[in-house]
């Protein structure tokens, strides 16, 4: 009985709507994340614009930066220079430091530091950051959102096309979020394993060694 | 700033004193003798003054509630009358001119204020610069009236009429009481505002000189505001009214009466030039507001900063001009003034879009006492060209994703504080700490040539500290949660030995047991020689 419903499903004669649309809708707003093996589970092949994505992490310097490098360099690439974006960071937990951000392909002068010691202020700012249009990337430290607080974020980031990012510590793991993807990072000997926890259209899995070839 | 001006008295009718510079002059036939001939036309072009006579500036200048009975007075010892009554006075039979002493019987638990000389010139000087909104031509008329020269902006506003009803309509929003008069010469339209009700309202127009004699002739002496014996001495010849005084014989009048009131005389019939010392306003922009209570919280100020705001504006818009930077001061009764300041990164104009940016500052503003005043300040004003009136017109040459990004950072920097928010920029230099620097982001700014040579060829953290942190010795080795396995290194980095800051390090990449990839170097001399640091993480 399965097999037979495989081999149907798998027949070109079934079209399935939830993957269908899925892909269609991924396919304009997704932008690779430079690693393969983390592209090939991410529904449209790539970081998600224009909608929330957390990183859930133990603690800063995980491999989290190393993770988004790429996608921000291409998003750096992108633009040209003549709409000039910026590249804000929300209450990063250390100074990111220029020069090995450079290096990346990063330009220093789309960078933009906000410091934010309540909260509420880093909300805002995230919020404002959003909705202005003029960041290529928004990328948010957030200890202590709360669902509503998600929620009107998630809105704020379907008004631009902006690469949203919320690192947020790991413990929010078992609670909910708007969040279309969420990722939980773990550093191991053997390199950066990552649990998606959360995707459009297909279930959790695990990545191995993610940034490894 | 404007006190200087305002408070210095009318000019004299000093021969020759209209030819100087900042002095403009009825344009008679200059320097009349002092003793005129009582006929004389007047010559092309000519003019047309608006007197703007204020009817309450002392109650006004006190900011006081209209709840219990309340009088300014002015003057010494038994000599103290009153100045000006509230509305609550005024219905108690209260009236200006009466004694102090009678007034408290009459009105026992009566509030007295002391008239404030320097506050009142300060409104005048605020009118000023109202009133060059409508003329460029303003004179102050101390202590209480001003004077515009209209002719010039009647076609602006399609005629007389529209003018006034305009000036009256504005000076009763701002809650000045006045009396308008309307004559060819200055002081014939003070004085035919001073013969006006107290409500604001035109109280005569005369826009020919053919009118004007038979409009003045009515006037009471009073008008004229002359020392007590004058009047009196008039009032013992019979004489009442300005028109009988003319009527007089002028070689009579020369020997009873100064030499300075003939010159008024002439001067009101137009028969003499009446200098009048131009009103400039004042670059910067600097208004203070009384608060009718004292004010605890910050919330409940905002509607009286938009009401300096608005007169920012309209100062700015007299100007052409625009100003990048605000300063609102507020004032406590027994505290130290408390300053919140604004600051965008185009010239704005428009008293909204300043609000909007206060309106975010003030929710984090906590008041340290109760406000009693505010003082705003404006930085120095640009040219408006650039403001943000044309953000969207393609005449800036500027995008409209650019316009967003300045307004993200105004946005930014009013909430969280000027130095909440920075950009970045790299410096040539080994020392890994001082490698770049921050500066204040500048969405216009030109994209600098990256050179391949200003990067460190070998890889950098993502991460750095802001102080390197030492690390634990274990058997010798630098630990950091585990035995740390070393990837790559030394890479030496020498620099700065001729500051203070001076380098002397071998940095290695490291990777704890959790695999989380380090930046540590051991110090090669000086204090803490061979001690080891963690500099950075490669997150």
């Amino acid at each position: 009985m399965n097999g037979s419903l495989d081999a149907l499903l798998a027949g070109a004669s079934v079209w399935r709507a939830r993957e269908g649309i899925a892909a269609a809708q991924d396919a304009k707003a997704c932008r690779p994340s430079g690693w393969p093996k983390l592209d090939a589970e991410l529904p449209g092949g790539g970081w998600p614009v224009g909608t929330l994505t957390e990183l859930l992490l133990a603690e800063a310097g995980v491999g989290e930066l190393s993770l988004l490098l790429p996608a921000l360099r291409g998003i750096a690439c992108d633009t040209p220079a003549t709409t000039r974006r910026w590249f804000a960071w929300i209450a990063p937990p250390h100074a990111p430091y220029p020069p090995a951000l450079a290096q990346g392909g990063i330009p220093p002068d789309r960078l933009l530091f906000i410091r934010a010691t309540r909260m509420q202020d880093r909300l805002w700012a995230v919020e404002q950051a959003l909705r202005s249009g003029s960041c290529a990337a928004v990328l948010a430290w957030l200890d202590g959102a709360d669902d509503r607080w998600l929620r009107r974020l998630k809105l704020a980031a379907e008004t631009g096309p902006a690469l949203t990012v919320l690192f947020r510590p790991l413990r929010c793991r078992g609670i909910g979020s708007p969040a279309g993807l969420r990722l939980a990072l773990e550093p191991t000997p053997a390199g950066l394993d990552l649990w998606v926890l959360k995707r459009r259209g297909r279930g959790p899995v695990r990545v191995h060694d993610a940034l490894g070839a | 700033m404007t006190a200087r001006h305002a408070i210095r008295r009318k000019a004299g009718p000093r021969p020759g004193e209209g030819l100087t510079g900042d002095l403009f002059a009825v344009p008679l036939a200059a320097a009349a003798p002092l003793v005129a001939p009582v006929q004389r036309a007047a010559p092309a072009p000519r003019q047309l003054w608006l007197a703007v006579q204020l009817t309450a500036l002392p109650l006004v200048a006190a900011a006081a509630a209209d709840t219990r009975p309340l009088v300014i007075v002015a003057g010494e010892g038994s000599a103290r009358t009153l100045v000006g009554c509230n509305a609550v006075a005024l219905r108690a039979g209260l009236g200006a001119g009466l004694a102090l002493a009678a007034a408290r019987v009459r009105v026992p638990g009566l509030e007295v204020r002391e008239r404030d000389p320097r506050l009142e010139q300060r409104h005048l000087a605020r009118l000023a610069r109202w009133a060059l909104g409508l003329t460029p031509l303003v004179s102050v008329e101390a202590p209480d009236a001003l004077l515009l020269e209209v002719q010039g902006s009647l076609r602006l506003y399609g005629g007389l009429g529209p003018l006034l009803e305009r000036a009256a309509a504005e000076l009763c929003s701002q809650g000045y009481p006045a009396a308008l008069g309307v004559a060819p010469t200055p002081l014939a339209a003070l004085w035919l505002a001073r013969a006006g009700t107290s409500a604001t309202a035109v109280a005569a127009a005369v826009e020919s000189q053919a009118g004007l004699a038979g409009a003045l002739a009515a006037l009471p002496l009073s008008v004229t505001r002359w020392p007590a014996r004058t009047l009196e001495d008039c009032t013992r010849l019979g004489v009442t009214t300005l028109g009988e005084l003319r009527r007089l014989p002028r070689e009579g009048l020369a020997q009873r009466f100064t030499p300075a009131l003939l010159a008024q005389l002439d001067e009101v019939y137009g028969q003499r030039p009446a200098p009048r010392r131009r009103y400039v306003a004042p670059e910067r922009f600097e208004q203070r507001l009384e608060l009718p209570a004292e004010l605890a919280s910050a919330a409940a100020l905002l509607p009286y900063c938009g009401r300096l705001l608005e007169a920012l504006e309209q100062h700015l818009r007299a100007r052409d001009a625009a100003t990048t930077t605000l300063a609102f001061t507020l004032l406590h009764r027994d505290q130290r003034p408390a300053c919140v300041r604004l600051g965008r990164a185009l010239p704005a104009v428009a008293a909204a879009e300043w609000a909007g940016l206060l309106r975010e500052r003030l929710e984090h503003v906590v008041l340290a006492a109760p406000v009693r005043a505010l003082l705003l300040r404006s930085g120095a004003a640009v040219p408006a060209g650039g403001a943000s009136g044309e953000l969207d017109g393609c005449g800036g040459g500027q995008s409209q994703a650019e316009a967003e990004s300045f307004r993200l950072l105004d946005r930014l920097r009013a909430r969280l504080g000027e130095e909440a928010i920075s950009g970045v920029c790299l410096v040539p230099e080994h020392r890994p700490e001082v490698a770049f620097r921050s500066l204040r982001p500048e969405p216009r700014a030109p994209r600098p040539a990256l050179a391949d040579g200003a990067l460190p060829a070998t890889p950098r953290p993502l991460w750095l500290l802001a102080t390197p942190e030492p690390l634990a010795l274990r058997d010798g080795q630098p630990d950091c949660g585990g035995a740390l396995q070393f990837e790559s290194g030394p890479e030496r980095i020498e620099s700065g030995w001729w500051e203070a800051q001076a380098v002397m390090r071998d940095y290695y990449v490291a990777r704890t047991p959790r695999g989380v990839r380090l930046w540590i170097y051991r110090v090669r001399a000086g204090a803490a020689a061979r001690c080891w640091f963690l500099h950075g993480v490669f997150g």
